[in-house]
């Protein structure tokens, strides 16, 4: 009995996904209850219903395995922290469509787009009710800490954290030579920028998934190199406030044309069945 | 008690709907509020922005002189000047308002429901000096247009370097600030012109708009949707209040590098508010401000303001609702299309140099959804409650009375201990002497210990979130050692 309970619960402290439910439950708890949010509940139940629904459809017509209703609850507390909406039918349309992206797009068995990006993209492009709000969490270095923190507890599991600090630094470092040392703006302006929130959770969360991410360990430091210079310039040249959704969704993109050129071991969730992907044809 | 007061809202409400549009004026608070203040209204039609800025400016004329950084060289035809009774037509439509509701007497005939309307306002204020302007060589400044608008004279300059433009103005007689020079640097980097105002005096007529300077009007184009505040702070210490009146097509204007928090609204407060509504909405905000941590803008009124549009413009209409005429004098060009939505935002933000140090940036956003800040007083029932119904009724109120106090707490943070003639009898008397009404460092025993909800802080949120993280992750490990032991 006692090794019964043991052994479920090593594999869920092996599975990271626990704690990234964990981690973007409880930012979604901090900004309904202490950022004032509009704490429409029926609609991050819609969220959540269609995501698991669509999810447990899916998984019947394919795979038949539904452990992977976890994944569908990582995309619904992406969406509600990210995708601002007036109404159910926006909300219900992105939780459809980021986790059918899952199951439609896939690229050597592998997803291209990350599911919640998708959802927001299809949601803003597809209706006329949709948008991020890039000044939510506002800006605090208190914040910078627990998320980062937070989010380096998760993404060392998932061990993606490689993306998070090549983007941060290269979007760093872009925006400080810009702004501070060129423009001559006061570092404060610099580290403001730097401590929005949004751009914390995006870092340690958006980018770091580990199936649209390369899987080479070069390849996703240019990638997410790439990913940072982008930011820079669309936000800093051309004024798009909302361009690290965008960007995203066209990096990813990429992913597989970097899997092709450096090839690597495909992530597992579970670690233990990891298996490597020397032949692009072969299945897994 | 709860059900009770919401039935009485519920009956209230009905009244308030057909009342919509014919509230009137109990206690006006006027348009000295906040100090520091300015109003701006912002209209964003794709990728051009026209910014009006009210003219408070109430020294000697010959003394004022406004410098704006702008985008782009302004045409002569994007430069208006703008009539001032379109800030206080807008102010007095979408200011925090008090609503009044009248109980039944449950032993009597019924008295209607009626309702008033209370308000509260700001204004601006800028300024230099100024003289005239030459040469520019030496100065690395170009003098890239100039105009006589009516009463101003205006230049638009554009510079290579901070400290050129800083003489160029000096010499040309602007009493810069000192600390101007190292913000001006960052705009001229990033390819701002500088619009350049002073009067012309030999135009100005002192008899005319009541003395006051006229606000002007301009039009810019680019994809940057942005206030900048920075060159204001320059040598201001302390806080500055803005109140930003914005029109867009498609809903309501946010800001997005600093968080957009609307006011709290709804509330039932005393009766004894009524005739210090402006001091009471004062110290929310003040409560509010401290509570999010001072670096957040402030949502204080958002609505449907299409002149086509059927539904109610406001509710309760604290000011008439802008029309075609005044929503053309705002600047918006759009006013007289059919079809086209205008919608309308009124943000305030009180900013200091340590929380902002970034310019504003905004955004429009499809969220159509009405607001407004509106607090609600209830006045009791009048004549005989003997009857049965009547005592519980008394009893009822007492309780009711009672939250009122601790929202007014928690609120405003007033010290209510010395109210507490109000829950028996419902007068505003204040027994003790001693106590202040704004006295924040008193002991109150009314506010409430709330950890969760509209009033609590993010502080204490993300207190609260590391706290959480600690226990979820003690018990996980506790559970493995359990498991390996």
């Amino acid at each position: 009995m006692y090794s019964k309970i043991s052994a479920h619960f090593n594999k869920e402290t092996a599975d990271p996904r626990y704690f990234q439910i964990l981690y973007l439950g409880s930012f979604l708890f901090y900004g309904l209850c202490f950022l004032g949010w509009d704490g429409d509940a029926i609609k991050y139940i819609a969220i959540f219903a269609s995501a698991i629904v669509t999810q447990m459809v899916f998984s019947y017509f394919t795979t038949k395995q539904y452990s992977s209703v976890k994944s569908a609850l990582i995309t619904s507390l992406g969406l509600s922290l990210l995708l601002k909406t007036g109404t159910i039918e926006t909300a219900i349309l992105a939780s459809v469509f980021a986790i059918s992206s899952k199951f439609l797009i896939r690229v050597n068995h592998k997803h291209l787009f990350n599911p919640a990006n998708f959802g927001i993209v299809a949601a803003i492009l597809l209706t006329n009710d949709a948008w991020v709000s890039p000044g939510q969490w506002g800006s605090s270095v208190l914040l910078w800490f627990i998320v980062g923190a937070g989010g380096l507890m998760m993404i060392l599991k998932v061990g993606r954290i490689d993306t998070s600090i090549t983007f941060l630094l290269v979007f760093g470092a872009l925006l400080f030579i810009r702004h501070v040392i060129y423009l001559g703006w006061e570092p404060q302006v610099w580290l403001h920028k730097m401590s929005n929130g949004t751009l914390l959770l995006y870092a340690f969360f958006m980018i770091t998934d580990p199936m649209t991410t390369p899987n080479h360990i070069k390849a996703r430091i240019l990638w997410s190199s790439l990913l940072g210079g982008a930011l820079f310039v669309l936000s800093t040249f051309f004024y798009v406030q909302t361009a690290a959704i965008w960007l995203l969704f066209g990096v990813s993109l990429l992913t597989p044309i970097f899997d092709k050129l450096l090839i690597a071991t495909k992530y597992q969730w579970n670690n233990l069945t990891a298996s490597t992907i020397n032949n692009p044809n072969q299945t897994t | 008690m709860k059900k009770v007061i919401l039935t009485l809202m519920a009956i209230a409400s009905v009244g308030q709907l057909a009342m919509a549009f014919c509230g009137f004026y109990v206690a006006k608070a006027g348009a000295d509020l906040y100090n520091n203040k300015s109003e701006v209204i912002l209209v964003r039609d794709g990728s051009n922005t026209t910014i009006t800025m009210s003219n408070d400016f109430s020294g000697n004329v010959k003394d004022f002189a406004m410098v704006v950084p702008v985008p782009n060289v302004l045409d002569r035809s994007d430069i208006q000047i703008a009539d001032r009774s379109i800030f206080q037509m807008l102010d007095a439509y979408s200011a925090p308002r008090l609503v009044e509701y009248y109980d039944y007497n449950p032993c009597g005939l019924p008295m209607p429901s009626m309702m008033d309307v209370s308000m509260e306002k700001e204004s601006t204020t800028k300024m230099a000096t100024y003289t005239a302007l030459k040469d520019n060589f030496k100065y690395k400044v170009t003098i890239e247009a100039q105009y006589s608008v009516e009463e101003y004279d205006i230049v638009l300059l554009s510079a290579k370097d901070a400290s050129g433009l800083k003489r160029w103005l000096v010499d040309n007689g602007y009493s810069i600030p000192a600390k101007a020079e190292h913000v001006l640097e960052p705009y001229i980097k990033s390819g701002l012109k500088f619009f350049v105002v002073k009067v012309d005096l030999n135009k100005y007529n002192p008899k005319a708009n009541g003395g006051f300077l006229r606000p002007l009007q301009i039009k810019v184009k680019s994809d940057k949707f942005m206030l900048p505040i920075r060159l204001g702070m320059a040598n201001s210490v302390g806080e500055q209040d803005m109140i930003v009146y914005a029109f867009s097509k498609r809903g309501r204007v946010e800001c997005t590098n600093y968080r957009t928090v609307k006011m709290p609204t709804d509330n039932l407060v005393p009766t004894f508010i009524k005739p210090k509504f402006g001091t009471f909405y004062t110290d929310v905000f003040k409560n509010e401000y401290r509570k999010v941590g001072k670096n957040a803008v402030f949502l204080e009124y958002a609505w449907n303001v299409t002149p086509t549009f059927n539904g109610m413009k406001c509710d309760p209409c604290v000011g008439n609702p802008p029309y075609t005429r005044e929503i053309t004098m705002a600047g918006v060009p759009w006013a007289n299309q059919n079809g086209v939505t205008t919608f309308f935002t009124r943000l305030h933000v009180r900013y200091t140099l340590d929380k902002f140090p970034e310019d504003l940036f905004f955004q429009e956003t499809p969220n159509t959804e009405m607001y407004q800040a509106r607090y609600v007083i209830t006045n009791p029932a009048t004549g005989d409650l003997s009857c049965a119904e009547g005592r519980v009724y008394q009893d009822k109120l007492r309780l009711r009375r009672r939250k009122e106090l601790i929202e007014l707490a928690s609120l405003a943070r007033w010290n209510t201990d010395s109210y507490y003639d109000y829950i028996a009898h419902g007068t505003d008397k204040v027994r003790s002497n001693k106590a202040k009404e704004t006295d924040h460092n008193s002991k109150n025993i009314n506010v409430p210990f709330w950890f969760f909800g509209k009033g609590s802080t993010p502080h204490k949120g993300l207190f609260l979130l590391v706290f959480g993280m600690l226990i979820v992750y003690s018990v996980k490990r506790l559970k493995l050692t359990l498991v390996k032991g």
